[in-house]
């Protein structure tokens, strides 16, 4: 038998060969598409409720439409300079229009007559109500919450937070699926009457985190909740093993009750906030406030709703198709309410996650856009590509987050000379290399309204002072310091190795690099397990505040430590403000405050990096770094010099 | 039946099984731990949430019961062969993810495997035959780069010759033929680099055994010598070096699936670690450890059939 086989071996190997290669060339090609982008990453989601970061922002808002979009300003000009930014605003969209109540707080939005979901069916107001609602349940996952926390009610009903007197909803175990919070179990009305809680467990003293959070919500578990549905008095409980309560699943407070978002009728959504937000327009025009297709989540559950085959969405371009870490396809929606001024028919929107590949296939027209370049190659795009590169100041900070409870950050003089010490100009200019501005101030300038207190200038001479009156003179007896950064991109690197170089040259601190993996760096920053750390923020709405209130005492995202009660007040009274002046000016005390105690070091501001094929139209920086795609138009391809127009 | 081939394969194949069987477990073991004992977690973001909300994402992925119980439910999962639901792509489930991969991995391995194969060996017997000729130098010099250089290097000289310089190939991306070639290259410079030191040491011993000079003596032309007689027995370092090498061009595809946008197996690889998600990692190491394994068996059983000498054991 052994020779037999030997001998077909060879021939056997030749066709398992042959049948593979033809198997391999077999897949098709795909049809081009009009207009190819870079969107750095592979989208983790297409459900808005879930998603964070920038590249979920292209590829949502080609699918979704909230109530309002964002667009130029009627009459700005988007044909100017490739960098110089063009002025957007929150214009009307799936709302035709909204008025604002006297006291600023209540936004009633009219629906659009004619705007229909890709299966045909009308968006209506209840569309948007249960998709905030969605979105606000615990059990989503949504990243987003605190953009909704200007509502009434709605970061009580994230944080499932009831107490006795409260309108509660009490979801009984009937789900059709236990993984799938919509549709919902039955879900009972009524008062919460009392909370009935064991003796909270004494915990050892040197238990650690995990520990303490696995007692507290065997704790919380164990909690019986009175309450009064339909005028009976019934008990509740979330563990099945109390065989005096009913067992439940959640327990919220009354979404219809409690949280000021409402649809009275189908054309009709009413939102009603804590406070005056003059921002909330530009909230409202940002992706975690689209709405879903309730009856197409609700048919195939999560997440099979997502795929290409079930979903329904509403905005300009539908989902042809996922790739996974290749591309996502999109087509024109012919339903979309403004289709006639579509122009593009299909896009590609590429995951590409390296940038020198995203530059290799720009530059041998695979893409159009490209949405990141490698920093060492920028000068040389710049000189090569011309105007191609498109780049303006964005609203963002790129800054060093210092750890206030350390031995020596936690004197303010200390925090002045490091921050005196570097050159953020020589960073600017021979690391960063795009046009980035040194940032002296915080905020970012170009915000409407708004004027940033005097920064501090780079002052070597008078950082070695501070630091010797802090008392460590010449940097002596200066405790360990070191830099914390994510390894990629490997810019991070090199800004902390040119800062770690300033400090040791003009202070004698020797500080350490400490370079993590994205999830290891988080981390360490969450627990504040650092000591200098980089970070950056993108605005989340064009308004001083997103900059400014994540460092009030305990903030979510403050993570250093610091706090003050004179900024603590500041920026709550500019949220009561109602002077838009007024606000403006509280806001501006409230970072001079930041600029003085210096919890961050500010290094610079970021600048949109976008290199766009001139035969591509309608292309304009914003401050945001938003390109509607809506708006583009593509000659054909090598077109040279792009044709001139107006905004709409 | 005592001595019947066939049962000897029987309890090779069978004794190898359970060896893997073994394996994947002891991988699945120390991967899920090393996992969780690393910092960060699956849902670890710049962007803090409330209390509640945590506990009830947590509660979903069943975070919240004690180690132990997870390792449990999740090699129950495994066992199924249903990893679930990746942890940072909520929309895809990582059989979905391995799906789409594997192919795209698979089909680029293949021509990898079938380039390394065709120029390792022809470089191999051309250098056996001009021993110590410039031919031979030259061959043998620039099989020792294509061994020491790193395949980031490789293909950027490849795109710089191939994509831009003469414009053959496009820079990256999948779906079309034109895509293939520059990667696949990429991928397979060093294997056969290998193939060819190994080809030309297989030939080198064969070409001075008695058999040869007697079909020599026959009159037979040196290209009858070769590839009749010769290149049989030359072959053999090759066949069993092909396990390893499928299994390192599969596995080692991650840079040049980055360099060229290629959505195979290979990225998914890396970014699942980084990213922490538990599922999809798991998943792919287990399937990586499958793929392993079966080269590896694979090899050794057509190593038993072409060579008469060797016997299963």
């Amino acid at each position: 038998m052994g020779k037999t086989i030997r001998s077909a071996f060879p021939w056997g190997i030749l066709a398992l060969t042959v049948a593979a290669v033809a198997w391999a060339v077999s897949f098709g090609g795909l049809p081009p598409a009009d207009f190819t982008m870079d969107n750095g990453t592979e989208v983790a989601t297409v459900d808005p409720a879930k998603a964070e970061g920038n590249p979920e922002r292209h590829v949502l808002d080609c699918l979704y439409e909230g109530l309002l979009r964002t667009e130029p300003l009627p009459g700005a000009k988007i044909d100017g300079p490739p960098n110089q930014n063009v002025p957007m605003h929150p214009a009307p969209a799936m709302a035709e229009s909204y008025q604002v109540s006297e006291d600023g707080k209540t936004y009633t939005f009219k629906m659009r007559a004619g705007a229909l979901w890709s299966d045909g069916s009308p968006v209506t107001a209840d569309d948007f109500a249960w998709s905030w609602q969605r979105t606000l349940h615990p059990e989503t996952g949504t990243r987003y919450g605190y953009q909704f926390f200007y509502i009434q009610g709605a970061e009580a009903y994230l944080a499932a937070e009831v107490k006795p007197g409260d309108p509660v909803e009490i979801e009984l175990p009937d789900r059709r699926d236990p993984l799938q919070n919509f549709p919902r179990g039955t879900v009972l009305r009524g008062t919460l009457t009392a909370i009935e809680k064991p003796p909270e467990p004494q915990l050892a003293p040197d238990a650690t985190k995990e520990e303490k959070e696995a007692q507290n919500r065997a704790w919380r578990s164990e909690w019986v909740y009175l309450a009064e549905v339909d005028g009976k008095p019934r008990k509740f409980c979330t563990l099945k093993s109390n065989k005096s309560a009913e067992q439940i699943l959640n327990i919220l407070p009354d979404f219809q009750k409690t949280v000021g978002i409402a649809a009275p009728n189908p054309q009709t959504f009413i939102v009603t906030l804590k406070e005056k937000t003059p921002y909330f327009p530009s909230l409202v025009a940002f992706y975690p406030l689209f709405a879903v297709n309730r009856k197409c989540v609700e048919t195939h559950g999560d997440p099979d709703w997502t795929k290409p085959e079930n979903i329904v969405t509403n905005g300009p371009f539908k989902l042809q198709f996922r790739r996974i870490r290749d591309r996502i396809r999109v087509v024109k929606n012919d339903r979309y309410w403004e289709a006639d001024k579509v122009s593009l028919n299909v896009i590609d929107i590429l995951a590409l996650k390296s940038d020198t590949t995203a530059l290799n296939m720009y530059l041998t027209d695979e893409i159009d856009w490209a949405t990141s370049q490698p920093a060492s190659l920028i000068p040389e795009i710049k000189a090569r590509q011309g105007d191609e590169f498109r780049s303006a100041p964005m609203l963002t900070a790129y800054f060093y987050r210092v750890n206030t409870e350390k031995p020596g950050l936690e004197k303010k003089q200390v925090r002045q000379a490091l921050n005196l010490a570097i050159d953020k100009q020589l960073i600017c200019q021979f690391i960063t290399q795009a046009g980035e501005v040194p940032a002296e101030v915080y905020v970012p300038p170009g915000l409407a309204g708004y004027a940033n207190p005097p920064g501090p200038q780079r002052d070597p001479e008078k950082a070695r002072q501070l630091l010797a009156a802090a008392g460590y003179p010449n940097g002596k007896g200066f405790p360990h310091v070191e830099i914390l950064y994510n390894e990629s991109p490997p810019t991070h690197k090199t800004i902390a190795e040119a800062i770690q170089q300033q400090w040791k040259q003009e202070l004698n601190i020797s500080a350490e690099l400490r370079g993590l993996e994205w999830s290891s760096y988080l981390d360490a920053q969450n627990q504040q397990d650092y000591y200098v750390t980089r970070a950056g923020w993108i605005a989340d709405y064009p308004d001083p505040n997103t900059f400014l209130d994540m460092w009030v005492t305990g903030g979510s995202q403050n993570h250093t430590g610091w706090s003050n009660k004179t900024y603590d007040k500041l920026i709550a009274d500019a949220a009561q403000a109602s002077d838009p002046q007024k606000r403006m000016e509280l806001l501006q005390q409230a970072e001079a405050i930041l600029l003085d105690e210096l919890p961050i070091l500010p290094i610079y501001h970021y600048v949109s990096k976008n290199l766009v094929k001139p035969r591509v139209q309608g292309f304009y920086p914003t401050a945001e770094d938003v390109h509607p795609l809506t708006h583009l138009k593509v000659g054909p391809r090598g077109m040279k010099a792009p044709a001139t127009q107006e905004a709409p | 039946m005592k001595g019947s081939p066939w049962v000897t394969l029987g309890k090779f194949v069978g004794w190898r099984l359970a060896r893997m069987t073994f394996t994947l477990w002891a991988v699945f073991s120390i991967s899920f731990f090393l996992m969780r004992f690393a910092p960060g977690g699956p849902f670890a973001s710049e962007k803090n949430i409330p209390e509640a909300q945590k506990r009830k994402i947590e509660e979903r992925y069943q975070m919240d019961q004690p180690l132990w119980r997870q390792y449990f439910t999740h090699m129950g999962e495994a066992l199924t062969g249903d990893f679930g639901i990746c942890y940072r792509m909520p929309d895809f489930t990582v059989n979905q993810v391995i799906r789409e991969g594997f192919p795209v991995s698979a089909c680029l391995g293949i021509f990898a495997l079938v380039i390394a194969v065709t120029v390792g060996t022809t470089a191999g017997v051309i250098s056996a035959m001009n021993r110590n000729s410039p031919t031979d130098y030259g061959l043998m010099a620039s099989a020792t780069v294509g061994i020491s250089a790193p395949s980031f290097v490789i293909a950027g000289l490849a795109i710089m010759l191939f994509v831009f310089m003469i414009p053959l190939f496009p820079a990256g991306g999948w779906g079309r033929l034109a895509n293939v070639p520059l990667p696949a290259l990429c991928l397979a410079a060093p294997y056969a680099a290998y193939v060819a030191r190994l080809t030309r040491a297989g030939m080198l011993e064969v070409l001075s055994l008695d058999y040869i000079r007697t079909a020599y003596a026959k009159g037979l032309s040196p290209a009858t010598v070769v590839l009749r007689h010769a290149l049989k027995g030359g072959l053999l370092p090759v066949v069993s070096y092909l396990g390893p090498a499928a299994a390192g061009i599969l596995t080692g595809s991650l840079v040049v699936e980055r360099i060229f946008n290629i959505r195979g197996l290979g990225s998914h690889f890396v970014e699942a670690a980084i990213q922490r998600d538990y599922t999809l990692a798991m998943g792919m190491i287990l399937v990586y450890t499958f793929l392993l394994y079966s080269f590896n068996l694979l090899v050794d059983l057509s190593y038993a059939v072409i060579d008469p000498r060797v016997k299963l054991e």
